[in-house]
């Protein structure tokens, strides 16, 4: 059977997937929403299938109708691209049953490090340090309270099902913990079918360090370096960087070892992220695994010269990694800007229209993966990255400059977006020393970066 | 979409300017003086190596800039040819006009000569011949009574040598600050003019840029040929005066070589680049003469 892809997603990811697949001569299918019927991912794709309707739920979270489509169109694996059906192990289940190829990891996996309670356990079982926290999901709020009370307040109320920054909340007394803590268990249940909770020690200031790891079928497991992805909104990430600016070689070199053998420990296949929160002791914390493509993966790709999303397809369809550890050599510094429909100047509302004109950087070491153009309509259902924006160069302050040029050249006319926020925060001297935390955002709005962007916005 | 990246500009320029407080306004560099001209035809800047290469004529348009009486006599003449004489022939200042003194000194350092008029005999393509050259750096080629003498003792000479006499006119006519002495001149070489035309000989006046007043009503304008060069103003009286005087609108073209021509007062129009040629060429259609 010949090999056939369906891209089981939309937007920008859809658009990297599916040039990866037809570089490697491979056929591929997309699925649409009826609201992406005009999308960049349909009209670049050899095939699409409208599977529902507008609402998330209705088509790129519709299991049986995404299964469908591949089978009726005669793919056999099928690309989850990140979000949507990505992690979620009952969805991956259905499609290595209907014995298609899903491109990430076993679903039995996904289940395990899905369960961020679960995936505590088993790193601490394999000696990689997890920040304090509660050892299972708290049966009340009883629990939770006692609990924190012994770790020491600030702490985070998590669901354990949680992802993509939901389902998280920082308190730091117990009136707080109680009155968060139902909330929590509220919104946990609406967004992710699982009221279960868990609570963690708050670090203060630390860095959000992932790291991110290639396994195949055939036990082989490398680490392609860190990405520092410390700047963060409301736990969105808005900038990512690779290497990770002022790290030390002895703490990359942890961070990597405990990655592998996280991954070896679960028997991870595919591409993965581990998370790790770095305090400024430099000890490491992991926190949780992304079982998928990451939105950031461009600035690994650069460093290290490896095509994250075809060596994902190779390995989906059972080849065997063709380097090992040592062959693995960085470069550089890379650095990306999520280009978003949303308005900085009013709490960053998504703003979704019709993008009137688009001017996109380029030259040498400038990357825009995207799937706008003018004249595409943004519609309201789904999130608002237009475009990721990813420059290369020798060193990290070069690499900051090229960013801000491309940044300058940079026009999407006719909705609002955070280009010169983003400019901004190129500029914020910080960020340029490489002194950064995730409570970096917070305090660029309090402080220089609001004032500034006002001023500028004016 | 070109405007959406000029508002971009702007405020980043502005980001730059008010936040970052960075001055980026540029300073042009200091460049030599002198080391570009502009066109008084096309208005555009020239390279002055380029157009001293191109004899002085501007490479956009094609317009005569002026040039000098020396830059002339070696454009025209064999190589190494030319005897100057008459050299210490120079204004006093007859009349004590005020200031005269002061611009006889500044035309002196404009032009490097000590007169208006540069003088003396050459060969052009072998042939002897007796040649002077207005130089409108000059106080503007204006002749005095060493003027006046200066181009009388040539055309003198060459009657005497029995030399073809050749002329390069440029000047805005009879020196005011010597009053009726310059005036004088107009009929002291056109009496010599006269003598030399009896004698049978050829004389080739060129008119360039500009000719006019008492030069043009004087020997200017008594050639056995007249050629005017491109890009010449040649008249009497200037254009504005005119105007003033008649209270009408001039034709357009006025006074220029063409105009000359169209009206019969010049024979020829010439380019700088061909006038060696042509002038060889018409020496060579006048033999010489023997009395």
């Amino acid at each position: 059977m010949p090999n056939k892809i369906l891209v089981a997603n939309r937007g920008e990811i859809a658009v990297r997937i599916i040039r990866a697949a037809k570089e490697l001569g491979i056929p591929v299918v997309a699925v649409h929403s009826t609201a992406d019927a005009g999308a960049l991912h349909v009209k670049l794709a050899d095939e699409a299938i409208c599977i529902g309707g507008p609402q998330s739920k209705e088509s790129y979270l519709n299991m049986t109708a995404v299964l469908s489509a591949a089978i009726a169109t005669g793919c056999n694996a099928i690309h989850p691209g990140y979000g949507f059906l990505s992690e979620n192990a009952r969805f991956a289940e259905m499609v290595e049953s209907c014995n298609l190829a899903f491109i990430g990891p076993a679903s039995k996996v996904i289940g395990m490090m899905g369960d961020k309670v679960a995936a505590r356990r088993i790193a601490q079982e394999n000696g990689i340090p997890v920040a304090p926290g509660s050892e299972g999901i708290l049966e009340d709020v009883e629990a939770g309270l006692r609990f924190a009370r012994r770790i020491g307040y600030p702490v985070m109320i998590k669901a354990a099902n949680g992802g993509g920054g939901r389902g998280i909340a920082v308190v730091s007394d117990d009136e707080a913990f109680a009155r968060t803590f139902a909330r929590t268990s509220l919104e946990a249940e609406s967004s992710f079918g699982d009221k279960s909770l868990y609570v963690e020690k708050y670090l203060e200031r630390p860095r959000h360090i992932e790291v991110q790891i290639l396994a195949d079928k055939f036990g082989n497991v490398v680490h392609l370096g860190e990405r520092d992805c410390s700047i963060q909104r409301r736990n969105q990430k808005v900038v990512e960087e690779s290497p990770a600016a002022n790290l030390s070689d002895v703490l990359r070199k942890k961070l990597g070892a405990a990655a592998v053998k996280l991954a070896k420990a679960v028997g991870y296949t595919n591409a993965g992220t581990m998370e790790f929160l770095v305090d400024a002791d430099g000890e490491f914390y992991f926190i949780e695994m992304n079982t998928r493509i990451q939105v950031e993966h461009p600035v690994t790709e650069w460093v290290t010269g490896i095509d994250l999303v075809k060596e994902q397809i190779r390995i989906a369809y059972g080849n065997e990694l063709s380097f090992r550890q040592p062959d693995v050599k960085t470069s550089g510094h890379a650095i990306e800007c999520r280009i978003c429909a949303e308005d900085a100047m009013n709490d960053f509302k998504p703003a979704p229209g019709t993008i009137t004109g688009v001017i996109f950087p380029g030259g040498p070491g400038v990357r825009v993966d995207t799937h706008v153009f003018a004249g595409y309509v943004i519609p309201p259902y789904y999130d608002s990255l237009l475009a990721k924006l990813i420059v290369f160069a020798p060193t990290r302050k070069d690499a900051i400059r090229k960013m801000r040029t491309a940044l300058e050249q940079f026009v999407i006319d006719g909705i609002k977006n955070n280009v010169e926020y983003l400019y901004l925060i190129m500029h914020d001297p910080d960020y340029v020393k490489g002194q950064i935390d995730t409570g970096f955002i917070p305090r660029f709005q309090l402080t220089i970066g609001g004032e500034r962007y006002a001023r500028f916005a004016e | 979409m070109p405007d959406s990246l000029n508002e971009r500009k702007e405020r980043i320029a502005k980001f730059k300017k008010t936040i970052l407080n960075k001055d980026d306004s540029a300073r042009s560099v200091d460049i030599p003086e002198g080391l570009f001209v502009k066109c008084e035809a096309c208005g555009n800047a020239v390279y002055q190596r380029v157009l001293d290469q191109n004899d002085g004529i501007c490479p956009n348009c094609g317009y005569h800039f002026k040039i000098g009486a020396r830059r002339r006599i070696a454009l025209i003449v064999d190589p190494g040819t030319f005897f100057e004489r008459d050299a210490g022939i120079a204004s006093v200042n007859p009349l004590g006009m005020p200031d005269y003194d002061e611009k006889l000194l500044a035309g002196a350092k404009a032009s490097g000569m000590p007169e208006a008029f540069l003088s003396g005999t050459a060969k052009i393509a072998g042939r002897p011949v007796a040649i002077g050259v207005l130089d409108s750096a000059f106080m503007m080629g204006s002749m005095g009574s060493a003027v006046g003498e200066k181009v009388t003792r040539l055309i003198e000479a060459a009657t005497v040598q029995r030399l073809p006499l050749i002329l390069f006119s440029a000047s805005g006519g009879a020196r005011m600050q010597e009053g009726i002495l310059s005036l004088m001149q107009m009929a002291k070489t056109s009496g010599a003019l006269s003598r030399f035309r009896d004698a049978g000989l050829l004389y080739i006046s060129v008119l360039t840029n500009p000719t006019t007043g008492g030069v043009a009503a004087s020997f200017a304008s008594l050639g056995d040929i007249n050629i005017a060069e491109k890009s010449s103003l040649i008249g009497f009286a200037g254009p504005r005066v005119i105007k003033q005087t008649i209270r009408q609108e001039l034709p357009e073209g006025f006074q220029t070589e063409q105009f000359q021509l169209k009206h019969g007062a010049v024979d020829l129009v010439a380019s700088r680049k061909e006038m060696r040629v042509l002038i060889a060429r018409l020496l060579q259609f006048h033999p010489e003469v023997r009395a």
